[in-house]
């Protein structure tokens, strides 16, 4: 049984704050037996005379002087705003007065469902299930949305706020490769720490700033609508990390990294010896027990003070075990939970310190497997602490904190439903789901203070849910996936129509909110399509003579182990790139520049259609020469092709760890059931909208150049998107 | 030794010693007295809405609305404060009330003269009012009758240091009051009443005068004893007040308490 510690209750969890504090909460103070000693105190108190009334010890001290200080603030900052604001409204009105004086609406709102699939969608409306997306479809809008090559996340979303291809916004996939050791690197940003160091003894003390760079280029179109004075809330917009400055507040979303600076790295702690390790995305640590409590600990970031790497800083804690309450007692820092199997606890802020001060400020939660005759127990990846970030992951920096204080600790890690904890069976469906819909409800709470700050301008929110439950949990909607032919059809759990309809009352609720003079876009950057079969595009390579293996070896390791790049002409890493192997490119390249094209068309003729031979489907329906898809500066970074799977087919497992095996199609065996990283055409995102809007075959790039124009700004000249007319 | 006769002698010793105690008493006991989850709420929220200030400032509806949640979050804080404040007052006031017996008010000094107030339930019942003084306690002036207010107030000097009981004597009763002449701290009671329980309790450490007495108050003038900080003469009770609070904001931060 899965549920969330307290979600009901909110003070009687064992830990921390609830999950859903109300913004005005009342707030429950001892039980109803404290009555009586509470009356008689307090009349005990007021018939005490002159020198009790006159108390002045502490308590009074810090009572009148927290709230004396809190009012004496919010009266400063209420002065300076109320005094200063005519001043800035007339600065606001010179420089908006044409922006909101041709504006259309007064407010956008836009509703980022990752992954919504337009197929599925019409089908639940028409299953009467989606009262209010059938609503929307027929008071406004409602079609497909073509989406980006690749229909990949980071790269469709970029599109989205940008306007642009992915050659003015350089972002192609989740990874791309270093042409140097053909190693990957996070696309998105690059985070680097100081460049000089003080070496005193046994610590290198860092000495300057950490640099993040953002890799993404392009101006998200926010930043124009600040220039004229629009103010926008964007909530988890994807590869907005590093926050960029501009008029409004944003909060980061896919990319911002854990506190380990990975993607999410999970920790099974156990008592259970295993010496296998998971193949990405987490860490086993083994739980010590020692006179009936056991010890562990959780790994953190390599300390900044060791001057190398591999000098994990850790963050100790205690499990007491109580097997006949089916609970344990865990002590990590000043904290002190009980869980009891199948249960989550609340956020708890952890604190890694390295020594002389430097401390790395993270959050997790943990979650109890088993508690006899093993015991196990699942830590989330460490995220960032919104309440004290070490790195920035929102504008300004005191948004994230503002959010932390007001609605409590959240995820903020850019890949926070922990996938690979599912896929690794770490997690069960029951523990992934639940960990889903916390995150989405504290994302809602995000959603709908935004909504109540933002009156006039945009406000914007991205909802991964759909995603990654859709990944997850496709295998029980499919009639034969590999992953779930061992559940029978009656007890396959109604997991995603179960999420439609919870984002359709999502959206009921956001109507119930907005008036006629806003606009509402509910848009998705992609589709969903099956994935049941697994191409290694790299193994085909292989077996075509494109890819050479070292002498004697019939399989790769992970990133291009034992390949043997001086008779290697093409190689495949990440989801959908295929890239050449160029002279004076790539660092052992061999295709001679002039040679390339030709190269290119070749693998694109074999590639397209390419067969499965256990179902004779097309495995490839689409191969793209990146040259004829994309314009602009960064077209060069791109892969040379971009692959389009068939419906029911993505990269492997494999082929997106650069690694080539024997065979091409094999099943997919994972959770991870469902997949948009195919051909774009087949897996086009949403668009609704409150409002008709005449167009034919809208793109996701046009958003950018739609809302700009309802605002009454003119959309920059580099923008590929068009602006849509609006028609009623 | 020599630490503890320096205590014993130097009030602003004993106020900076206790209050570092109390501080410390009084931030353990608002730990174990108060709803903590519901303070750190209640302060987080009252943090956001000063951050919703500043980061909407834009947004003038926010701004005032701002400003109305943290007048009321500041209502929901004291409110969440009071209780653990009333579970302290009392232990606390007690004890402020023992040691403003000694800190309060300073002793009669030798020579000195002061003033012994005595109250009756009527001006007649003192129109025949006498003194009955110990040896080393003399009268500098003659007494003096207040019949609206129904008092006579005599003005004393003591010769040398010394614990004396006065013996006041009105229509065949006598009652005493005990005066102390020192240089010392002492515990001091300012004043014996009739009857009057709370009054008794705060103000005075003597036993009641009988019921049946005419008398119903006997009243020392002890001078009040201040302590010099930094260039002001204080009472110890405002010193008290900042170095607990001190204490206590520090203890706070050390014990991981929310106040």
């Amino acid at each position: 049984m899965t549920k969330l510690c307290g979600a009901d209750v909110p003070f009687d969890c064992a830990q921390g704050r609830p999950l859903c504090p109300h913004p005005t909460g009342k707030v429950q103070q001892a039980g109803r037996n404290a009555r009586p000693t509470r009356t008689l105190l307090i009349l005990a108190i007021l018939f005490l005379p002159c020198l009790a009334h006159a108390y002045a010890g502490p308590g009074a001290g810090f009572a009148v002087l927290s709230s004396f200080w809190a009012i004496f603030v919010a009266f400063l900052y209420s002065f300076y705003a109320l005094m200063t604001w005519p001043i800035r409204q007339l600065f606001r009105f010179l420089r908006r007065r044409n922006a909101y004086g041709k504006a259309k609406f007064n407010r956008a709102v836009i509703l980022g469902f990752d992954g919504m699939d337009p197929e599925l969608s019409e089908r639940f409306m028409n299953e009467g299930k989606l009262p209010n997306l059938a609503k929307l479809r027929e008071k406004g809008t409602f079609t497909k949305l073509r989406t980006t090559f690749p229909a990949i996340s980071p790269v469709a979303w970029s599109t989205f706020m940008t306007g642009v291809n992915p050659g003015k916004h350089n972002i192609y996939d989740f990874l791309a490769r270093d042409t140097s050791n053909y190693l990957p690197f996070l696309s998105s940003a690059e985070i680097k720490g100081p460049k000089r160091h003080i070496k005193i003894g046994k610590y290198s003390i860092p000495f300057g700033k950490t640099e993040i760079k953002a890799m993404r280029k392009g101006t998200p179109f926010w930043h124009w609508l600040g220039k004229a004075g629009i103010f926008s809330s964007v909530i988890r917009v994807p590869v907005t990390f590093p926050p960029e400055k501009f008029s409004g507040v944003l909060l980061s979303g896919m990319c911002v990294p854990d506190l380990k600076g990975s993607q999410g790295t999970f920790c099974l702690c156990t008592t259970r010896g295993s010496s296998d390790k998971f193949r990405e995305g987490g860490v086993r640590v083994p739980i010590e027990r020692r006179n009936g409590t056991c010890y562990s600990y959780i790994p953190g970031p390599d300390s900044p003070l060791a001057g190398t790497a591999g000098n994990e800083m850790r963050v100790a804690f205690e499990v007491k075990p109580d097997p006949t309450a089916k609970q344990v007692r865990i002590v990590v820092a000043s904290e002190k939970l009980t869980l009891k199997v199948g249960e989550y606890s609340e956020w708890i802020s952890v604190e890694f310190k390295a020594g002389l001060g430097f401390t790395a400020h993270g959050i997790c939660r943990f979650y109890l497997k088993e508690v006899s005759p093993e015991v196990e127990v699942y830590v989330s990846p460490v995220n960032i602490d919104p309440g004290h970030p070490d790195l920035p992951i929102s504008h300004p920096v005191t948004y994230s904190i503002y959010l932390a204080k007001l609605y409590g600790p959240f995820a903020t890690l850019g890949l926070a439903e922990d996938t690979w904890a599912l896929n690794e069976h770490v997690l069960d469906d029951e523990a992934f789901l639940a960990q889903c819909y916390s995150n989405h409800e504290d994302r809602e709470r995000m959603l709908f203070d935004a909504l109540e700050k933002t009156k006039q301008g945009l406000c914007t929110c991205v909802f991964d849910t759909t995603d990654r439950v859709q990944h997850m949990f496709w295998r029980y909607l499919d009639e034969d996936h590999p992953a779930a032919r061992e559940v029978p059809r009656d007890q396959r759990p109604n997991v995603i129509p179960e999420l439609y309809q919870k984002m359709d009352r999502l959206i009921g609720r956001v109507m119930e909110q907005i008036d006629d003079d806003t606009l509402l876009l509910v848009i998705s950057d992609h589709g969903f399509k099956s994935f049941a079969r697994c191409v290694n595009l790299n193994a085909w390579l292989h077996q075509n003579g494109y890819l050479a293996l070292k002498d004697g070896k019939t399989e790769s390791g992970d990133w291009f182990d034992d390949v043997d790049w001086s008779r290697t002409r093409a190689y495949t890493m990440g989801l959908n790139g295929l890239y050449l192997n160029v002279k004076g490119r790539e660092m052992q390249g061999i295709v001679d520049p002039a040679e390339a094209e030709a190269l290119k068309i070749e693998l694109q003729q074999k590639l397209n259609g390419l067969k499965d031979p256990a179902s004779g489907e097309a495995g490839i329906t689409g191969v793209f020469i990146t040259g004829n898809v994309y314009r602009g500066p960064y077209t060069e970074n791109a892969p040379d092709l971009i692959v389009g799977y068939g419906a029911g087919y993505r990269a492997s497992w494999d082929s997106v760890l650069g690694k080539v095996t024997g065979q091409v199609f094999e099943d997919n065996l994972k959770a991870w059931s469902g997949d948009h990283c195919i051909d774009p055409r087949l897996v086009p995102g949403i668009l609704f909208s409150s409002h008709k809007f005449a167009t034919e075959k809208p793109h996701i790039a046009d958003v950018a150049p739609t809302i700009l124009t309802l605002f009454g700004l003119a959309p920059p000249s580099h923008f590929d998107g068009k602006a849509w007319n609006l028609t009623g | 030794m020599a630490l503890s006769v320096l205590l014993f002698r130097n009030p602003l010793a004993i106020v900076v010693v206790l209050s570092i105690v109390i501080g410390l008493l009084m931030v353990v006991l608002f730990g174990y007295t108060s709803n903590q989850k519901a303070i750190k709420i209640a302060k987080d929220q009252l943090k956001a809405h000063l951050l919703a200030v500043r980061l909407f400032q834009e947004q003038l509806h926010v701004v005032v609305g701002s400003y109305g949640r943290i007048l009321r979050g500041t209502g929901r804080y004291l409110r969440l404060a009071f209780m653990p404040l009333l579970y302290v007052i009392i232990p606390i006031t007690l004890l402020i009330v023992q040691l403003d017996r000694y800190l309060g008010v300073a002793p009669v000094q030798p020579n000195a003269p002061f003033l012994l107030t005595v109250q009756a339930s009527s001006a007649d019942a003192l129109s025949g009012a006498s003194l009955d003084l110990p040896t080393g306690i003399l009268t500098t002036a003659p007494a003096v009758h207040v019949p609206a207010d129904h008092e006579v107030v005599w003005r004393l000097a003591a010769s040398r240091e010394g614990t004396y009981d006065i013996g006041v004597a009105t229509g065949g009763d006598r009652v005493t009051k005990r005066v102390k002449v020192s240089s010392e701290l002492s515990r001091l009671s300012p004043v014996r009443f009739r009857g009057r329980f709370w009054e008794r309790m705060f103000r005075s450490s003597e036993s009641a005068i009988p019921d049946n007495s005419p008398i119903e108050s006997i009243a020392i003038n002890y001078p009040e004893r201040t302590i010099r900080l930094a260039g002001y003469e204080l009472n110890w009770i405002w010193l008290f007040f900042i170095f607990s609070m001190i204490a206590g904001f520090i203890f706070k931060e050390l014990l991981g308490i929310q106040v």
